[in-house]
């Protein structure tokens, strides 16, 4: 975690990852990807700070590691919560009861889709199918499935993050 | 009832583990294979009539058949794990259940086509599968079954796990060449196909997880056996994700030549809380809506073609009579405005354009001239783009369009849904 | 050699060549956004699609190779219709810009819509909306709203000028042409991305709403801003001069040179034309007491022959300069002969190192050194080079200096003793295009056309010879050098003087071997080298 002020940079052992990473792919390049997830596990997001010195790492110039961090999903460029709910809207899910799931979650949390609650515990997303059809609606609750949901169901989940 | 070949692990506990793997007749395939030459591997899969069971359905052996004879370059065999394909579920099982089943089939698939080096791309949501599947590669290096001169054979096969970072266009096999060597998913112009210039400039093969599965069997009791279980097309079984309006939604492993109707009703339970079947897609999102009328169709890929259909990714979803066909569109069509890459015009602006028509018309604003439009739109752009994203876009816009015209005439002439009268589709939340 | 046939045309073209290329040759254009010659194929507009026989699917023609037996199409309903779709797509989310678009009248949505849409619009939704007015630099300025994402600009600074600046962001619709937050884009080649967007996206911020592209006028040159010699055109407006604030000059464009600069101009280059309009010497002046009074031509040659004739010729020096065609450095070697001065020469230091790069731009910011070396503007045996004159000047042994263009009070060498040497002078004629240090100092003052006013050749640092052509009249009573020097030297009895530069450069060709046997016709769009027989040997 990157303190205010300081500068973005891995630690000595990250570096040795990247480094490893790097050297692992027929091209370097290709490590890009790996080394944003790790950066965004170090840094929680990833700022413009981040993407410069990432593209330092790859010889890339910081606009083309941009491109790359816009293009994907799951790249975070704004601080999200300690938790992340990710519910699903595309068909089986929401014939099944998306749009309940998503009101249920905006009353219970208070916050808007894409947001995260004051106390910065949970940002809540919709998200493209997650291939877990036989079980919606479900949702992505930070690195689980959970499908099934009800009301019940959700209230248990929501108690349950820390 | 038939006899399962992919899912057969899935109930045996620990059935992830090399050990239960073992016990279970695993790795035999493999031993098979290296006592066979890469020609007579390739012979075998071609007998098998194995088709792609990521979406294509391209003939698995041809496939293979397309690599340069004489280029110095290396070759990759891409594992194509970004399953996304919407109602399709089936690879997520096979990488939690039988990781080894995966492990085997692509080392037996990386023998045949003389590639050392082998990607195993994992769509970023798969956070599960990735973990579970890691620790299978792992249990293989240590055991000797990847990695240098695998079980004495001489043959060597490292391989790399490379996870998605939330795309559905890096599904596309080209568009997953692109992300995998560290830029945006976009795919590449065709000319040139993978198999001649894909990764890192190298000839590449991509293969869906499920079809590479299938080869530790087909190894083991020869392609004839695995062809006499389809069609004169297609061979063997798959797996049908079932999801939507249906009893018990789940992976169902059939032979291809079952039908639409089984799978529903024999298999899934039927249609819940006495409702009666609307609509079904028979092979995920990307494929032509079928009617309640239309489902006694076999579920290869022949006969889905001539269906009017695909067997696509094989990701079934069941509409019962509740479901309003323009609000199921209007989902999808969200789902492609979202996930088109950008990179080409025609798909980039009209899935956005689509997805707007839509939500208009739900939201009760429809003009009498929107759905001619959209079916214009969509045949104008199909056939346009850089890949097939968008004629898997223009299946949906047109076939639930074409068969269902007149639910969309009513949201257009009334305001509002006779499936389901007074409910107001709040929040329309796009994009 | 393949051998393929376009719209029942046959045609031989070179192995390799797409079929955007194959088809021009037939003088067949095939509409298209993301193609660009000097860029690689990025196969995203999907306009150029053609329909190919053996193939039941258009297939995009930038990315297909001729090959032997193709047979093509680009004029089928099915092709015809598809290109209708393709420009309706690019249109739909399109602001509505026209009007306040710099681009209008040039914009290939307009010309393409015209020649290939004609449709109806029936888009009624909410168009996305975008960044707009984004100065990227100090020379561009991007709508991202008009842009059509063909990914021409971020092919340009990652394949030409390989600084990466721009990137496109996002996906699907909400796809967005930008700068890395922060970063800026002023590399020096940054104004080719305005001329290769097809669109209204990029523009200049010089050029901004200063004049409409159909008032505008275009004459083929050559920039004269270093020793490449960039082929440019200039685009002027006289139809509107209550536009763009009188400025006649309104903007520079390269112009295709396989040889010299592909499609490229460097910034300083295209954006430094406005001494064109500004600053100007607009007619003769003669030093009287301690200020300069406007003469009239008459006057001013008078005097100027008078004085020629009045010192001896070890006591005069001529200081031509690098910024002179060859005509007018021919003139001037003929103008030393005739009065016997030996005291002549080109080179002036300049202030500052010129920056140089691997691309285009050269140290040596004059047009037409190499065509001095060669038509020899060196002294003759033992006589003095420039800053010999100068040092002779303030020592007074050199009386008469005619200075071309150089200020040199503003150049390498020292000011302090320029400016003594000039102030020595007994008769300091000066003749330039700009008012500047050395013209208020002078006693005679001869204005001087620029380049964009006159007809003639520079020879580039590669031994290139090429045209440059008159697009505008000399403002005031500017005359061009050759003009002056013509009627110097008939003044002197050294022959008639000559009606147009193409009798110069003919007389230039017969007497200077590297010019040997080049005309004006044979100079051409691309222009021709020196011939290798070069004497006028460098010291």
């Amino acid at each position: 975690m990157s303190l205010a002020g300081q500068m973005t940079a891995f630690t000595p052992a990250q570096l040795d990852e990247v480094r490893r990473l790097q050297a692992l792919y027929p091209d370097p390049r290709a490590a890009l990807l790996p080394v944003l997830q790790l950066a965004q596990e170090a840094f929680d997001f990833i700022s413009p700070d981040v993407e410069q010195y990432v593209a330092g790492l790859f010889d890339l110039s910081p606009a083309h590691v941009h491109e790359v961090v816009t293009f994907y999903t799951l790249f975070f460029t704004k601080p999200v919560g300690r938790h992340i709910l990710s519910v699903c809207r595309t068909l089986s899910c929401h014939l099944l009861g998306a749009p309940d799931v998503v009101a249920y979650l905006k009353e219970r949390l208070g916050i808007e889709v894409g947001e995260t609650t004051k106390d910065g515990k949970v940002t809540f997303f919709t998200v493209e199918c997650l291939c877990a059809c036989e079980m919606a609606p479900m949702m992505q609750v930070n690195d689980r499935y959970e499908g099934h949901l009800t009301r019940e169901k959700i209230d248990r989940i929501l108690e349950r993050l820390e | 009832m038939a006899e399962l070949l992919l899912m057969r692990r899935f109930e045996i506990p620990d059935s992830h583990t090399l050990r239960v793997y073992r016990e279970t007749g695993g790795y035999q395939g493999l031993a098979k294979a290296f006592g066979m030459t890469p020609v007579a591997i390739l012979d075998a899969v071609k007998r098998s009539n194995l088709r792609g069971l990521g979406g294509a359905g391209f003939p698995t052996a041809v496939k293979w058949g397309f690599l340069p004879k004489d280029s110095p370059k290396p070759r990759y065999l891409i594992v194509n794990a970004d399953e996304g394909e919407p109602g399709t579920f089936k690879d997520r099982y096979l990488l939690e259940r039988d990781p080894h089943a995966l492990i085997e089939g692509m080392t037996i698939a990386a023998y045949a086509i003389g590639s050392h080096l082998s990607f195993v791309y994992i769509r970023g949501e798969y956070i599960k599968p990735f973990r579970i599947f890691s620790d299978a590669v792992h249990e293989a290096y240590e055991a000797g079954l990847l990695g240098k001169s695998i079980l004495g054979s001489g043959f060597d096969l490292e391989v790399i796990i490379h996870r998605g970072a939330g795309a559905y266009i890096c599904g596309e096999e080209t568009g997953l060449i692109s992300s995998l060597e560290g830029k945006k998913g976009w795919p590449k112009l065709k000319p040139p196909f993978p198999a001649v210039r894909g990764a890192f400039d190298c000839p590449t093969i991509v293969n869906n997880v499920e079809t590479l599965c299938h080869l530790p069997l087909i190894m083991t009791r020869g392609g004839e056996w695995f062809a006499a279980l389809g069609t004169k097309t297609q061979g063997g079984t798959r797996m049908y994700s079932v999801s939507g309006h249906v009893v018990r939604p789940g992976v169902y492993e059939l032979p291809v030549t079952a039908t639409l109707r089984e799978l529903i009703y024999d298999h899934a339970g039927g249609i819940p809380r006495g409702r009666r079947l609307k609509a079904v897609v028979p092979g995920g999102s990307s494929a032509q809506i079928l009617t309640a009328e239309e489902i006694d169709v076999t579920m290869d890929v022949d006969g889905l073609r001539d269906a009017g259909t695909m067997a696509g990714s094989a990701g079934v979803i069941v509409m019962d009579e509740s479901t309003c066909i323009p609000e199921a569109l209007w989902v999808l069509a969200r789902f492609y405005a979202h996930e088109s890459c950008g990179q080409c015009t025609p798909c980039r602006e009209s899935t956005g354009w689509v997805e707007k028509i839509l939500a208009r018309i739900l939201s009760g604003k429809g003009r009498p001239e929107d759905p001619d439009n959209l079916l214009d739109i969509a045949r104008r752009g199909a056939g346009t783009t850089i890949c097939a994203f968008y004629d898997g876009a223009v299946n949906p816009y047109l076939s639930y369009v074409e068969k269902f015209r007149s639910e969309f005439d009513y949201h257009i002439h009334h305001g509002e849904c006779d499936v389901q009268p007074g409910r107001v589709v709040t929040g329309l939340e796009t994009r | 050699m393949p051998r393929l046939t376009i719209d029942g045309k046959e045609i031989e073209v070179p192995a390799g060549e797409n079929l955007i290329e194959a088809a021009r040759r037939l003088g067949i254009e095939i509409p298209h956004y993301c193609y660009h010659p000097g860029l690689s194929i990025a196969g995203q507009c999907r306009l150029c699609m053609v329909e190919l026989e053996k193939n039941p699917r258009p297939q995009i023609a930038c990315n297909m190779v001729a090959m032997d037996g193709m047979v093509v199409h680009t004029q089928t309903p099915k092709v015809l219709e598809t290109r209708k779709s393709i420009m309706e797509f690019h249109l739909i989310n399109h602001p509505l810009d026209c009007p306040v678009c710099d681009q209008a009248g040039e914009c290939w949505l307009q010309i393409y819509y015209m020649k290939h849409g004609l449709y109806d619009s029936r888009f009624v939704e909410d168009k996305v909306h975008k960044p707009k007015a984004v100065p990227l630099g100090p020379h561009v300025i991007l709508d991202a709203e008009r842009c059509i994402l063909c990914s021409r600009c971020t092919r340009f600074c990652d394949e030409i000028t390989k600084t990466g600046e721009l990137g496109i962001f996002n996906r699907g619709d909400h796809s967005e042409v930008g700068l890395f937050p922060g970063k800026v884009l002023d590399n020096r080649y940054s104004g080719n991305v305005v001329d290769i967007c097809p669109v209204g996206a990029l523009t200049d911020r010089d050029f901004r709403f200063q004049v409409r592209v159909w008032y505008l006028d275009t004459q083929k040159s050559v920039c004269p801003g270093c020793s490449r010699g960039c082929n440019i055109e200039i685009h002027s407006n006289v139809r509107r001069p209550h536009h763009a604030q009188g400025r006649r000059v309104a903007r520079l464009k390269p112009r295709y040179n396989p040889h010299v600069n592909d499609w490229w101009i460097c910034d300083a280059g295209r954006y430094g034309f406005g001494f064109i309009d500004q600053g100007r010497i607009t007619f003769p002046q003669l030093r009287e007491g301690g200020s300069l009074r406007e003469v009239t031509w008459q006057e001013a040659l008078a005097l100027l022959i008078d004085r020629l004739r009045a010192y001896g010729p070890d006591e005069i020096g001529l200081l031509a300069s690098p910024e002179m065609t060859n005509e007018e450095l021919f003139l001037i070697r003929r103008l030393a002969e005739t009065l016997g001065v030996k005291n002549l020469d080109f080179q002036v230091p300049p202030r500052e190192p010129g920056d140089e790069d691997d691309f285009l731009l050269r140290a040596d910011k004059n047009p037409n050194t190499r065509g001095a070396e060669a038509i020899g503007l060196w002294p003759a045996d033992r006589g003095l080079d420039a800053w010999e004159m100068l040092e002779a000047l303030r020592r007074e042994q050199l009386k008469c200096l005619w200075v071309f263009h150089h200020d040199v009070t503003r150049c390498g060498w020292p000011e302090g003793a320029v400016l003594e040497a000039l102030q020595a002078a007994q008769c300091l004629i000066y003749t330039g295009s700009n008012v500047n240090g050395i013209a208020e100092r002078a006693h005679l003052v001869l204005p001087a056309a620029t380049y964009a006013e006159k007809d003639g050749t520079f020879t580039n640092f590669e031994g290139r010879v090429q045209r440059i052509r008159k697009a505008l009249p000399p403002l005031g009573d500017s005359r061009a050098d050759w003009e002056i020097l013509g009627e110097c030297l008939e003044a002197l009895n050294a022959g008639p003087k000559p009606t147009r530069p193409e009798e110069v450069f003919r007389a230039l060709a017969h007497a200077v071997p590297a010019f040997a046997g080049l005309t004006y016709r044979d100079l051409g769009e691309y222009g021709l080298m020196l011939r290798e027989v070069a004497h006028g040997a460098s010291r």
